[in-house]
C-alpha cells in the first residue's frame, strides 16, 4: 500500500469536520422528513407557524453547516494530500522511475476517504444519540404532533456512504493530478527544486524578521485560510449560540458553541502545528543565533495573525445577517427582540484572542526543547 | 578568557548512556585562534557546542571572564548567545528559502549591523546578494555561512570543519579570510577539524581522544593558509 493506514488516520482534523457536519445535518434532516410526515395532522394557525418556521430552519441549517464544513473538508483534504506527496516526494518518485503509472500510484490514495468515514459515521451515530432530547426540545410546548425518531436510510446513504465515494475519488483524481510532475523534479531536493521560483525576499530593504514573516506567508497560503476559518467559525458559531438563546433551545445553544470550539481549535491547532514544522530548521537556527522565543514565534506565527482577525469580523457579520435574515423570513410573524448583541461578541472576542495567544505560546514553549542538531539532520 | 572546567556530558540513559565528555579542562585567551583536534567521534563538536552554550554539560563549569554560563537560564543563555557569539556549522546550515542578503541579515540585525554589505564584499559575494544558495557553489555557500557570523560582530567565533565541505583550493581561501578578518576584527577562533595541517595556522592546538583533552599546545610559528600542506 503507497499511502498507509497511519496517514490517513493523521487527518484527524478532516475527520472532526466531517464528524460536526454530519452530526447537524443528519438531526436536521431526520427531523425535518419527521416532520414533514406528521404535517397533516397540523391544523390551527399557530402550530401551522412553527411547523413551517422549523421546516424552513432545518434547511437553512443543512444547507449552511453542511455546505461550509464539506467545502473546508475538501480544502483541508487537498492540504493533506499535498503535504504527503511532498514529504514523501522521494518515494514517490522512485515509484515512478521504476515504471509505476502515475493512476496506480494515485489509486493508493482512496485510504484518505476512510478518514471521512470514520467521521461521518461518528456524527451519524452521534446524531442519533442525540436527537430524542433534541425532538423533544423543538416541541416543548406541545404545539406539533408527537414525534417519533424514524430511521432514513437515504440519509445514511446522502451523508455518509456518498461523501466517502467521493471525497476517496477526489483524493485519487488529486493526487494522480498532483503527480504529474517529472520525476526528476520529485527525486530532486524540494527545496531546491522550489525556492528558484520564488522571489519573495529579495527585496533588501526589509529585515530579516520581516523576510522570515514574508516566506512564512508565501510558503503555506493554505494556513491563512485555516486561520481565517477558524476564527470565522469560532465567532459565527459562538455568537449565534450566545445570541440566539431567544429563539432557540438551550440544546441548540449548546450545540452551535461546542462545534464552533471545536472547529476552531482543531483547525488552528492544525495550522500551527504545520507552520512549526514547516519552520522547524529556520528556528532552530535562529535560535542557535540568539533570536529570542518570541522573535521566532512572532515570525512564523505571527504572520497570520491578521487573518484571523479579519476571520472574526467577517464572522461576525455573517452570523448577525443570517439572523437577520431567518428572522425576517421565518420568524415574521413572530415577535421578537432580536438586536445585535455587542456583549457576545465582546465575549467571543476575548475568548479568541486569548485561545489564539494561548496556543501560539504553547508551540513556542515547545520550540525550545529541540535541538539545533536534532532538527538540521533529520 | 574562556575556561572550562571539569566539563562532563553523556548523552542517553540508562545501558544505552554514551559518556561523551569525561571531565574537560581547556582555557583560551581572547583574540587567538585555536584549534581542536581529535578523531572521529571523539567529542570535538560535543565540547564546541558546550562552550558555546549551545548545550549544557552534565557536570562542570563553562567560565568566559569568570561569569559560568553553565548557571544562566534558557532565556539568558540565549542573550549571551546573541550577545558574543557566531557560528559557522559544518553542513552550512543556510535558510534554503531565503537570499543570501537574507541570510547574512539573519546574523547583522541582531547587532544591528547596518554595514553589513562590507563583510559579503569581503568574502567577495557581492555579486550574490540576490541568489538563494541552491544557486550557489559549496565554497561560496561556506562563505555565506561565515559573512553570517562575522555580520553580528561576535567576541568568540565556533566552527565546526568549515572546510571539511571544500576542495582544496577553495579550502585555503575560505581559512585565509577568516585568519585576515581575525585580524582586522580581533575576535576569538574556536574551530574543530579532522585536518592535522590546519593546526599549523592556529595560536592553540588542543588535542582530544575520547572525550579527555590530551594536550593543549601553544604554536610558535604560525603559519598562513597557503603555506600549510593540505
Ligand atoms: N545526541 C546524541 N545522542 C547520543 N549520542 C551522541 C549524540 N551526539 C553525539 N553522540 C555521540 O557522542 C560521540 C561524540 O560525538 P561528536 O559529534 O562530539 O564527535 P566528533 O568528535 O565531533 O566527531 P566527528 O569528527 O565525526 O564530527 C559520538 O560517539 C556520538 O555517537
Ligand atoms: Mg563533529
Amino acid at each position: 500500500m503507497i499511502v498507509g493506514l497511519k496517514d490517513s488516520l493523521k487527518l484527524i482534523g478532516v475527520s472532526i469536520l466531517a464528524c460536526c457536519a454530519v452530526f447537524v445535518c443528519t438531526m436536521f434532516l431526520n427531523y425535518y422528513f419527521d416532520l414533514r410526515a406528521v404535517g397533516d395532522l397540523v391544523t390551527d394557525a399557530n402550530a401551522q407557524a412553527l411547523y413551517d418556521a422549523q421546516l424552513l430552519t432545518s434547511k437553512v441549517v443543512i444547507l449552511i453547516t453542511g455546505l461550509c464544513l464539506a467545502l473546508t473538508a475538501v480544502v483541508m483534504l487537498f492540504f493533506y494530500i499535498r503535504h504527503y506527496i511532498d514529504a514523501h516526494k522521494k518515494q514517490l518518485g522512485i515509484l515512478k522511475a521504476l515504471g509505476y503509472a502515475d493512476i496506480k500510484i494515485a489509486s493508493g490514495f482512496w485510504t484518505f476517504g476512510l478518514s471521512v468515514f470514520i467521521g461521518a459515521a461518528a456524527g451519524f451515530a452521534l446524531a442519533f444519540a442525540v436527537m430524542p432530547t433534541f425532538y423533544a426540545t423543538q416541541n416543548n410546548e406541545k404545539l406539533l404532533p408527537d414525534m417519533s425518531v424514524g430511521f432514513h436510510g437515504e440519509i445514511l446513504a446522502y451523508f455518509v456512504i456518498i461523501p466517502t465515494l467521493i471525497y476517496a475519488s477526489v483524493a485519487i483524481l488529486y493526487a494522480y493530478y498532483k503527480l504529474k510532475t517529472p520525476v526528476i523534479a520529485l527525486l530532486k531536493d524540494s527545496v531546491q527544486y522550489k525556492n528558484v521560483k520564488k522571489r519573495g525576499n529579495e527585496r533588501e530593504k526589509t529585515s530579516f524578521l520581516t523576510g522570515v514573516a514574508l516566506n512564512v506567508l508565501s510558503g503555506k497560503k493554505s494556513l491563512a485560510f485555516f486561520i481565517f476559518f477558524a476564527a470565522f467559525c469560532f465567532s459565527a458559531m459562538i455568537q449565534m449560540g450566545l445570541s440566539m438563546r431567544e429563539l432557540a433551545s438551550p440544546m441548540m445553544e449548546a450545540i452551535m458553541i461546542a462545534i464552533g470550539v471545536l472547529l476552531a481549535c482543531t483547525t488552528l491547532i492544525l495550522a500551527v502545528v504545520t507552520a512549526v514544522k514547516e519552520n522547524a530548521k529556520t528556528i532552530a537556527l535562529m535560535r542557535a543565533y540568539g533570536y529570542s522565543q518570541a522573535e521566532c514565534a512572532n515570525a512564523v506565527l505571527g504572520v497570520y495573525r491578521p487573518f484571523g482577525l479579519l476571520g472574526f469580523a467577517v464572522g461576525t457579520v455573517y452570523q448577525w445577517g443570517l439572523l437577520e435574515m431567518i428572522l425576517a423570513l421565518v420568524f415574521k410573524n413572530v415577535e421578537t427582540n432580536y438586536k445585535f448583541d455587542f456583549v457576545a461578541m465582546a465575549i467571543s472576542f476575548a475568548v479568541y484572542v486569548v485561545v489564539y495567544e494561548a496556543i501560539l505560546l504553547l508551540y513556542a514553549l515547545k520550540l525550545r526543547k529541540a535541538s539545533l542538531k536534532q532538527i538540521m539532520t533529520e | 578568557m574562556i575556561e572550562a572546567k571539569g566539563i562532563f556530558k553523556t548523552y542517553g540513559k540508562g545501558e544505552s548512556a554514551v559518556e561523551v565528555l569525561k571531565g574537560i579542562d581547556v582555557s583560551v585567551s581572547d583574540g587567538e585562534f585555536s584549534v581542536i583536534l581529535g578523531a572521529s567521534g571523539s567529542g570535538k563538536s560535543t565540547l564546541l557546542n558546550v562552550i558555546s552554550g549551545l548545550e549544557r554539560p552534565d557536570k562542570g563549569q563553562m567560565l568566559y571572564d569568570g561569569m559560568d554560563i553553565c548557571t544562566l537560564k534558557d532565556k539568558e543563555v540565549t542573550a549571551f548567545r546573541r550577545e558574543n557569539v557566531g557560528f559557522v556549522f559544518q553542513q552550512y546550515y543556510l535558510l534554503p528559502n531565503m537570499t543570501v542578503d537574507k541570510n547574512v541579515r539573519m546574523g547583522a540585525d541582531l547587532a544591528q549591523n547596518k554595514d553589513y554589505k562590507e563583510i559579503i564584499e569581503a568574502v567577495g559575494l557581492a555579486d550574490k546578494l540576490r541568489k538563494y544558495p541552491a544557486e550557489l557553489s559549496g565554497g561560496e555557500q561556506q562563505r555565506v555561512a561565515i559573512a553570517r557570523a562575522l555580520a553580528k560582530k561576535p567576541k568568540f567565533l565556533f566552527c565546526d570543519e568549515p572546510t571539511g565541505a571544500l576542495d582544496e583550493e577553495t579550502g585555503r581561501l575560505t581559512l585565509d579570510f577568516m585568519s585576515n578578518l581575525q585580524r582586522q576584527y580581533g575576535f576569538s577562533i574556536i574551530m574543530v577539524t579532522h585536518n592535522a595541517n590546519i593546526a599549523r595556522m592556529a595560536d592553540t592546538v588542543i588535542r582530544m581522544n575520547s572525550g579527555r583533552v590530551i594536550s593543549v599546545e601553544k604554536n610558535a610559528d604560525v603559519k598562513s593558509a597557503y603555506e600549510i600542506e593540505w
